[in-house]
């Protein structure tokens, strides 16, 4: 375990920002530690140099300007970029303390701990039980009832199964922008992970799918360590325990949400949460 | 201001007109065709069509000969042609997407198939027909299946192409293997294109005439084994028609029927049959 002293001294001396965040009287329990991060997009460097924790069972929202990094720091998370040609990351991911930068790291199981809902509801071209069926059946071999407890289960924990009991076998294509998110989103519960990473899930999405989504990330915090990028700074201050702000590949300031968004330390977040940057 | 509305207006209704124009053009040339090969045709369809063997001259007969070797040598090119294209044009849009193979590999899929089949036929002829020593179904099968795998890799390749890579990200997000990621979300996302791809090459190749010629020939008799000379519609057709006998040229034009009716009740068929399992 490590706690905020020992992320403390770990860290990167060379950031401006603290690299664990402060929370009185209760040690923290570190799940992804993010050390020296470098990435590079070919010879381009997207994060400088960035260093910070996620801690177990809270939300770690990720703001900042389009291309500061946040989506690419996300996307190292679960090593996504490793699907694309001369794109590298550099430095340490620490999850429960195991290196997943490391070229040896399984990539599957590794993504199986970490799920990801991304920008877009991506629903797979099948129907929706299917949706979240074959993620399961991949990892596990279980008898039909118990995969159907187990699609349930998801879809309730993603608030969606009042809406879609009656018709599991209907295309998850079918579904609204709002419905498919969510449903999305069980698909990624089902498979218990870890780690959650969601990337801008509510960008596409109409205000009522939107706090629909917000009550379900509350909720399953209690569950898993979440980690979301948005461009919705009062979605940040709603949903979220600690908040980084990032700009231009750097970790400009890194704290509890509530003292970020009231006394931001750097002027730079200040600017940006205030929207007079730039 | 006005004027340069008239003007406007006008030049819409010429080009209107002009591609309007142009699209009719295009059907009323297909009408006809159609037309004439349903006028032609249908006078000569009778069930001897489909149990008799071509006759000489001046006798009866049907086509049945013709018929089994378009279609053994037909479904035998698709089934050597077809899991070839569609494994290359995988390799292309998923596994190598990125490789420099892949750039090499689209550029001679783009030339064979743009490649006169005049000369696929005469490749087989000399790699084939010669060795062996004399024509048979089966380079004629070979020929055709040449002829399949660029049109199914080139349309493979752009039907998985067209998949969102958000779909791929997303799948590979759930931890699964790259080979879970095509075989049960791409492939299934891309099904249709990839159905109209096998159906564009089977379309292709069961009029194809020229590389029968140097490869299967052509019989006048029934022969099952496809080891010897194989007679098919196409080569039939072009002898038939071609010949100064009034029955022939009308069993060439029902022939010519036959063809153009399998090819359009399969595509029917395989469309709805595509549409529906991906709607479901």
């Amino acid at each position: 375990m490590t706690t905020v002293a020992d992320a403390l001294t770990g860290a990167d001396a060379s950031t401006a920002a603290e690299p664990a965040p402060e929370r009185a009287g209760r040690p923290a329990l570190n799940k992804v530690s993010v050390r020296d991060l470098k990435f590079f997009y070919g010879d381009t460097l997207a994060i400088k140099g960035v260093s910070l924790n996620l801690e177990a069972n809270r939300v770690t929202a990720f703001i900042g300007p389009s291309g500061c990094g946040k989506s690419t720091l996300l996307r190292v998370l679960n090593r996504m970029y490793d699907l694309y040609p001369r794109q590298r990351a550099e430095g340490e991911v620490l999850l429960d303390g195991q290196n997943i930068l490391d070229p040896a790291m399984d990539l599957n199981l590794l993504r199986a701990r970490i799920g990801m809902v991304f920008q877009k509801p991506t629903p797979f071209p099948m129907s929706i039980y299917e949706n979240i069926a074959f993620g399961i059946r991949l990892y596990e071999k279980l008898p039909k009832s118990e995969l159907d407890g187990r699609v349930e289960k998801a879809l309730q924990g993603a608030a969606l199964w009042n809406e879609v009991k009656d018709k599991l076998s209907a295309s998850g294509l079918s579904l609204s922008g709002g419905q498919q998110q969510r449903l999305c989103i069980a698909r990624t519960v089902a498979l218990k992970p870890d780690v959650i990473l969601l990337d801008e899930p509510c960008s596409a999405l109409d205000p009522i799918s939107t706090a629909r989504v917000e009550e379900l990330i509350d909720e399953l915090k209690g569950q898993y360590t979440i980690a979301i990028v948005t461009h919705n700074m009062q979605q940040a201050a709603r949903c979220s325990d600690y908040t980084a702000f990032m700009y231009l590949g750097e970790l400009i300031e890194f704290g509890d949400t509530q003292r970020m968004f009231t006394s931001p330390t750097q002027k730079q977040t200040q600017q940006y949460i205030t929207g007079r940057f730039g | 201001m006005a004027t340069f509305s008239k003007a406007r207006r006008a030049n819409n209704a010429v080009f209107l007109g002009l591609s309007v124009g142009a699209a009719g053009l295009g059907l009323l040339a297909l009408v006809f065709i159609l037309v004439a090969l349903l006028w032609n045709g249908l006078a000569g369809l009778r069930p001897s069509v489909f149990t008799e063997m071509t006759p000489p001259p001046g006798a009866a007969g049907g086509l049945l000969n013709a018929i089994y070797g378009s279609v053994v040598m037909t479904l035998l090119g698709l089934a050597i042609g077809a899991p070839i294209g569609l494994l290359a044009g995988t390799y292309m849009a998923e596994h190598g997407r990125y490789s420099k193979l892949t750039v090499v590999v689209r550029f001679l899929n783009d030339i064979l198939l743009s490649a006169p089949s005049i000369i696929i036929g005469l490749f087989v002829y000399e790699v084939v027909v010669t060795r062996i020593g004399h024509f048979s179904g089966i380079a004629g099968a070979l020929a055709l299946a040449i002829l399949v795998i660029p049109v199914v890799a080139r349309t493979t390749e752009d039907m998985l192409l067209l998949v969102p890579n958000q779909l791929r990200e997303a799948a590979s997000a759930m931890g699964l293997p790259r080979s879970h990621v095509v075989l049960k979300v791409a492939y299934s996302a891309a099904r249709p294109g990839i159905i109209t791809g096998l159906l564009l090459a089977f379309a292709r190749i069961s009029g194809e005439t020229a590389p029968l010629l140097f490869t299967a020939l052509n019989n006048q008799f029934w022969n099952a084994d496809i080891t010897g000379p194989t007679a098919s519609l196409p080569t039939v057709i072009f002898q038939f028609a071609l010949s100064p006998y009034k029955d022939w040229q009308q069993l060439a034009w029902t022939g010519a029927l036959i063809i153009t009716a399998t090819v359009l009740i399969l595509s029917i068929a395989a469309r709805s049959l595509g549409s529906t399992r991906t709607a479901k």
